[in-house]
């Protein structure tokens, strides 16, 4: 298995995941009461393209967009269209691109003007839940202690964590192994290793972790109708530890050959 | 994105030999026809498969050499 990435990929991967991250910066300003998903999704697309690499989910397993934009109860996937972004709302970005054939995804919930205290606390529950995942990307690890720590933490504030969708490995393709679930017990599953590129990606509910697809064969809702909050970021594994890839190399560079 | 999280493969495989305590070894269609332990899944008319009946079976990715029935097709 050709998991691991040379530090020349890595520096290719490292371009798409911050075009990819500049990008959500654009459309987190651009989230305001009144736009359409549509009207997002043609920004996410302009601005990959401006930068010189080419939106990764449109066309992927016929998804017909470039952003994933999914509203309150809905957790992922969800599709842009003609709905209308209203104050208070919260609103899951989750995009990717291919530079060089290198893959970055990265996603992050924004709110739509001001939202409520409950809402504001489970985006940062999740986003906290995020970094203490990346936090366990070195070598010596598993990815069992990746979901362990997400878990363990959204856990702790009474949330859920969805399990029928996965984080992944990343690459030369979207999707590459291993899955990395946000949940499980530590110490299990694959061990991680340099140059290893994962993208950690836990997706949170208020209330149970029972997940509906809705007809369009996309959108991903919570069964029980509550608020959904996912965040999500491209790391390398390095000897020094975990590189988010969206970000300057963090450590010292002569020991940078992972 | 996120991907769908699925914990086990679900393969076709037909019925070789049904062993005691609702165990059946099973040879699986397609390319390797690898031949895999297998219990049954919940439904109890699936107690009474006997050889040569087809089923789908349900393999985790940790152990590729057991395997579980969970329905005829």
């Amino acid at each position: 298995m050709s998991i691991q990435k040379s530090w020349s990929e890595l520096q290719t991967m490292a371009r798409a995941c911050k075009i990819v991250v500049d990008t959500l910066d654009l459309l987190e300003a651009a989230a305001q009461p009144g736009v359409t998903t549509k009207e997002l999704d043609t920004v996410a697309r302009e601005a990959i393209v401006k930068a010189g690499a080419k939106p990764a989910f449109l066309g992927y397993r016929g998804y017909p967009a470039t952003l994933c934009i999914s509203v309150n109860e809905e957790i992922v996937h969800g599709i842009p269209g003609p709905k209308k972004l209203r104050e208070g709302d919260i609103v899951g970005l989750d995009l990717g691109c291919v530079v060089d054939g290198f893959y970055g995804d990265a996603a992050r919930t924004v709110a739509v003007g001001r939202a409520s205290a409950e809402a504001e606390r489970l985006m940062k529950v999740t986003r906290e839940a995020l970094l203490a995942g990346i936090d366990m990307c070195r070598p010596s690890k598993r990815i069992g202690d990746i979901g362990h720590a997400v878990q363990t933490h959204a856990e702790s504030f009474g949330y859920s964590v969805v399990r029928d969708f996965v984080g992944h490995g990343i690459g030369t393709s979207l999707h590459e192994e291993p899955q990395v679930p946000n949940y499980g017990p530590a110490g299990r599953r694959e061990r991680l290793v340099p140059g290893m590129c994962l993208a950690i990606e836990p997706m949170v509910n208020v209330g149970r972790p029972e997940v509906e697809v809705l007809a369009d064969g996309w959108t991903a809702v919570t069964r029980d109708g509550s608020l959904s909050a996912h965040f999500e970021l491209s790391v390398a594994v390095t000897e020094q530890g975990p590189w988010i890839l969206s970000d300057p190399y963090p450590y010292a560079r002569e020991a940078a050959n992972a | 994105m996120p991907e769908a999280g699925r914990e086990t493969l679900e393969a076709d495989a037909i019925v070789r030999e049904a062993l005691p305590n609702a165990l059946f070894r099973v040879e699986l269609q397609g390319g390797s026809r690898a031949s895999l332990l297998a219990h049954v899944a919940g439904d109890s008319s699936l107690l009474r498969l006997r050889p040569g009946d087809a089923v789908v079976v349900e393999i985790a990715p940790y152990d590729a050499g057991r395997g579980r029935v969970v329905r005829r097709r």
